[in-house]
């Protein structure tokens, strides 16, 4: 089996972002978690690299990544005032297109902070 | 392929003044001719080279500090409305990323030079320029206060000093090196200030403003940088600070610089009550320094927000005001502080300053060494510059714009006296193949084959301020973006970095240093090449 | 009157968190960042410097803290504003000073190391934010902040919880000139918090569908506004199959910041950092699935704002 180190890893979990994390990893799981607090070390072993949920669901149904992409699109266009929400542990990429989103889908968008 | 006729050209570079002749495009090039190109007829028209931004802040940490803590003044900001074509938007005195690409290409500005980057969130400032679109881009990197280098100052040791440098040029994906209120801004981080150049700085020693000053711009010469040493010089603001601007531009002892918003630098007087117009004295010594190059940093009246590294300077605006302030300390490196601000020509102060950029721009004598600026958003947003341009080509205009001005302040100006008129072919020079050749970009600011294909066309109108308003076309590397005044086409803009050579092992310096004194780690610390879009490296020649 | 955190690192003697427990929230706040941290000009580290903690209960952090005052729930507006007038040597009414559960004297001490101290620093954490004064006890924060600089150098920062909110506050300011909250139902941006805030408008049943990314509000929100999300399409974007999922009418998979996926995420201070993700898993991107669904909307009659 392969292992990946990574160093200068940055974890996402809290505010502090620390970007100091060693990482090892074996392909599909992390397996240690050099310098991660408690949090950090919780979040980076609680994620893998295995399948463990469907692609995609619609109404609860297992469907492909472009079946549910085709349905979203056609729910935000269909819809009057629709709403973004949530943007906190996503990527700053991720977030850019979000913003994009709503402005082509003429919605609200809106972040944690409002909360 | 592209072929513009029967416009005046004004392309100054290649002393072409006003004359009627053809402009070939090919490849996103000017080419000498062209066959089976689409024609574009400018009869009454005037054709520019494309308009360059020598100091501008559109992007960044800082400036988007601003954008958090205006929300009532972007209420009042013209909106952007979302298109196919178009990203939505708000204009004002901090325009988002995209408006402020088509708020600049709007106007015939093809080119930018964000002026002021902190290496720690230089990425972002990266992520901004990527979502600002049309207009190329450049920035400036700020080291003036940058305590890895001044220890380095402070110990003399000026050979790793040139390599810490030019690393961190390139670590910030930057094209030029700044310098803010030398010293000033890392003595701010005690709450102290250093205002003169032989004043002492907070935590130091031995090193002093006006040898940080002399220092940098020796390196960046020994560089060999496109750009000189980009100064935003010490004691800004302050009544009587004339004083501290000429003694600069001794102590820089005949290297290069570009002293940017002279405006703010040019004050006679002892205090608030009486500041006065220096422009005269300044102007002069400027005129016999072919070594320096400025830009007028003028005040347009109005509402704007103020925005700068000189953290001392923005907390005593706030105790001047009582207006909202922030404040942002950037670890080791520099700081930043946002007012917002409302220039009004009641206020003697203000007065004087709207009369002192002008007065600049009409007295310093050689056009290729002054530019136009309005310190966006410092003296007023950039999308503004037609009125500036109003100001400087029609004296009756300037003289109806006078009348608003407090008797008691004419006699503390000058520009009453002045009647100097701009002519197109100078405001060709101080809008685009001045800055232009300040910054070192060669292919920018003018017309001659092998240009960029950058080209803005406009009405010939005696309403000077409308005519460059609004462009009939304009042209970004030889894409038509401006159509009959309308957003056409969105194309991306480049990005120009210099990469200076340096010593590599200057890395095993700065890595311990700097897993000492920062937060991060080293090697998440320089902002990767990909991340530059449409990165364009200059290497200069070693 | 913000900084990174290697300012405090660096110069700060004078430490208070008001309204938070780093020792359980951010734990590595204190080793990385403040207290326990040598800084270039604390070269003593721990003992160079003073913390006080200022919190409605006695949290595991004040075992880390050199002083811990005990404030009374719901009372931080009045503790930061009786401190502003003590900074200023002003009068304060003693039945003011009693209703904030401290004493005078503990009052008149706190503002005299601020003022004294060579550079202070105050985080502020949801429990000063997210209580009653909520903006209100954050502006009273920063005044107060702001105006310690006419006596030494004194910064403040909010203490930003998950993940990557701030970067959230930082793309929307570039692209929208707003924070959060941002209508771009007249195809620009406009701002109004208690009319475009999420909770407002599902409480209200503004909304007609909503794409949820980043976040659980299936398992956080108020009742009324997890009924609405049932009740009009919810489209989820999550590394796993949440609460939101299950009331959602689609669901996507998508990679896990930072574990999976690649990209920048912002620190508590605006500082900006890459991502190293240690694995590569089968998911798309919430970047990627974005786009996705941005193309596929363009592909459909385009949606103009009215008037235009």
């Amino acid at each position: 089996m392969n292992l990946t180190v990574v160093k200068n890893a940055t974890c996402t979990f809290c505010g502090c972002v620390c970007d100091d994390i060693e990482l090892h990893a074996d392909g599909e799981r992390i397996t240690e978690t050099k310098g991660a607090c408690i949090l950090g070390q919780a979040w980076f072993k609680n994620h893998t690299a295995e399948r463990l949920y469907p692609d995609a669901l619609i109404d609860g149904r297992e469907a492909t990544v472009d079946e549910a992409v085709e349905a979203a699109a056609e729910f935000l266009h269909a819809a009057d005032m629709p709403l973004v929400y949530g943007l906190s542990n996503v990527t700053c990429e991720a977030q850019r297109q979000a913003v994009y989103l709503a402005e082509l889908i003429g919605g609200v968008i809106d972040s944690h902070t409002s909360l | 392929m592209l072929r513009i006729t029967g416009g005046k050209v004004y392309d100054p570079a290649n002393n072409i003044n006003g004359e009627v002749r053809d402009v070939c495009i090919s490849g996103g090039r000017v080419v000498a001719a062209v066959e089976d190109a689409r024609t574009i007829d400018a009869t009454g028209m005037v054709v520019f080279p494309g308009g360059v931004d020598v100091h501008t802040h559109v992007a960044g940490a800082a400036l988007n500090f601003a954008r958090g803590l205006i929300p009532e003044q972007h209420r009042q900001a013209a909106p952007i409305i979302h298109s196919r074509l178009r990203r939505a938007g708000l204009g004002g005195s901090t325009p988002t990323t995209f408006a402020t690409g088509y708020l600049y290409a709007g106007m015939g500005w093809t080119t930018v030079n964000e002026a002021a980057v902190p290496i720690l969130s230089a990425k972002h400032t990266h992520e901004e320029l990527h979502d600002t679109p049309i207009v190329d881009k450049t920035c400036c990197v700020l080291m003036a206060n940058n305590e890895i280098l001044l220890d380095l100052m402070e110990a003399g040791e000026w050979e790793r000093a040139r390599h810490v440098m030019a690393w961190q040029v390139w670590a910030a994906k930057a094209y030029g090196v700044k310098a803010v209120n030398p010293g000033g801004v890392a003595a701010w981080k005690w709450g102290k200030d250093a205002k003169q150049l032989s004043d002492p700085i907070a935590g130091y020693s031995n090193i002093t403003p006006g040898q940080i000053v002399a220092g940098l711009a020796r390196l960046v010469d020994e560089l060999k940088l496109p750009h000189p040493l980009h100064l935003h010089c010490n004691n800004l603001g302050a009544p009587g600070n004339v004083t501290t601007t000429l003694e600069t531009m001794k102590t820089l002892e005949g290297n290069r610089a570009h002293l940017a918003h002279l405006q703010y630098h040019a004050y006679g007087g002892d205090d608030w009550s009486n500041i006065s117009s220096a422009s005269t004295t300044l102007a002069d010594a400027f005129n016999a320094c072919p070594n320096l190059t400025t830009d007028a940093g003028a005040v347009l009246f109005g509402n704007t927000v103020t925005v700068t590294a000189d953290g001392p300077w923005q907390h005593l605006l706030y105790q001047l005001t009582g207006k909202k302030w922030a404040n942002l300390d950037v670890e080791n490196e520099t700081g930043c502080g946002v007012v917002p601000y409302a220039y009004k020509p009641g206020s003697p102060a203000n007065a004087v300053q709207w009369a002192v950029g002008l007065e600049l721009l009409l007295l310093i004598t050689d056009p290729w060494r002054v530019f136009l600026t309005t310190d966006h958003p410092n003296g007023a947003a950039f999308w503004r510059y037609p009125e500036v341009i109003r100001l400087l080509m029609d004296l009756d205009f300037r003289r109806e714009q006078l009348k608003a001005i407090p008797d008691k302040v004419l006699k503390r100006i000058i520009l009453p006296e002045l009647t100097r008129q701009y002519t197109l072919s100078e405001i060709a020079v101080i809008t685009s193949a001045g800055p232009a050749r300040a910054l070192g970009l060669s292919h920018k600011g003018h017309l001659g084959v092998g240009a960029d294909a950058d080209v803005a066309v406009y009405n010939e109108s005696a309403d000077v301020a409308h005519m460059f308003s609004y462009p009939r076309y304009v042209i970004k590397g030889g894409e038509v973006v401006i159509e009959e005044g309308e957003l056409r086409n969105v194309v991306e803009g480049r990005g120009f970095v210099v990469k200076p050579a340096y010593d590599e092992t200057v890395e095993g310096y700065l890595r311990p240093l700097f897993q000492q004194h920062y937060t991060m780690s080293f090697d998440n610390y320089p902002v990767a090449p990909e991340r530059v879009h449409g990165l364009q490296v200059v290497e200069p020649a070693p | 009157m913000s900084c990174t955190l290697g300012e405090v690192k660096n110069r700060a003697d004078l430490i208070i968190y008001w309204g938070g427990n780093p020792a359980e929230c951010h734990p590595r706040h204190f080793t990385k960042y403040t207290i326990m941290q040598k800084g270039k000009y604390v070269p003593n580290g721990r003992k160079g410097r003073t913390m006080v903690l200022v919190d409605i209960r006695e949290t595991p952090s004040a075992k880390a803290a050199d002083l811990f005052l005990q404030v009374r729930p719901a009372k931080d507006f009045e503790t930061l504003t009786i401190l502003r007038a003590l900074i200023k040597g002003r009068r304060v009414d003693a039945a003011a000073v009693a209703e904030t559960g401290l004493t005078l004297e503990q009052l008149e001490d706190l503002a005299h190391r601020m003022k004294t101290c060579r550079f202070g620093v105050l985080f502020f954490g949801m429990g000063l934010s997210m209580t009653r004064g909520k903006h209100m006890n954050s502006a009273a924060a920063l005044t107060l902040a702001a105006e310690l600089n006419a006596f030494t150098k004194f910064v403040t920062m909010p203490m930003r919880g998950h993940g990557n909110v701030t970067g959230a506050d930082v793309v929307m300011r570039y692209t929208t000139a707003y924070p959060f909250g941002v209508s771009l139902s007249r195809g620009y941006p406009r701002f109004n918090p208690g009319e475009f805030s999420t909770i407002d408008l599902l409480v209200r049943g503004d909304v007609d569908a909503t794409l949820v990314l980043g976040a659980d509000p299936g398992a956080t929100m108020p009742q009324p506004a997890i009924d609405h999300l049932a009740r009009t399409p919810t489209i989820v974007l999550d590394p796993k199959v949440t609460h939101s999922s299950r009331l959602a009418r689609v669901h996507i998979t998508t990679a896990a910041t930072g574990i999976t996926a690649p990209g920048t995420v912002y620190r508590m201070d605006e500082v900006p950092l890459p991502l190293r993700p240690p694995l590569s898993g089968p998911y798309p991107s919430d970047e990627d699935v974005l786009k996705r669904i941005v193309a596929a909307v363009k592909r459909k009659p385009a949606w103009e704002p009215a008037g235009v």
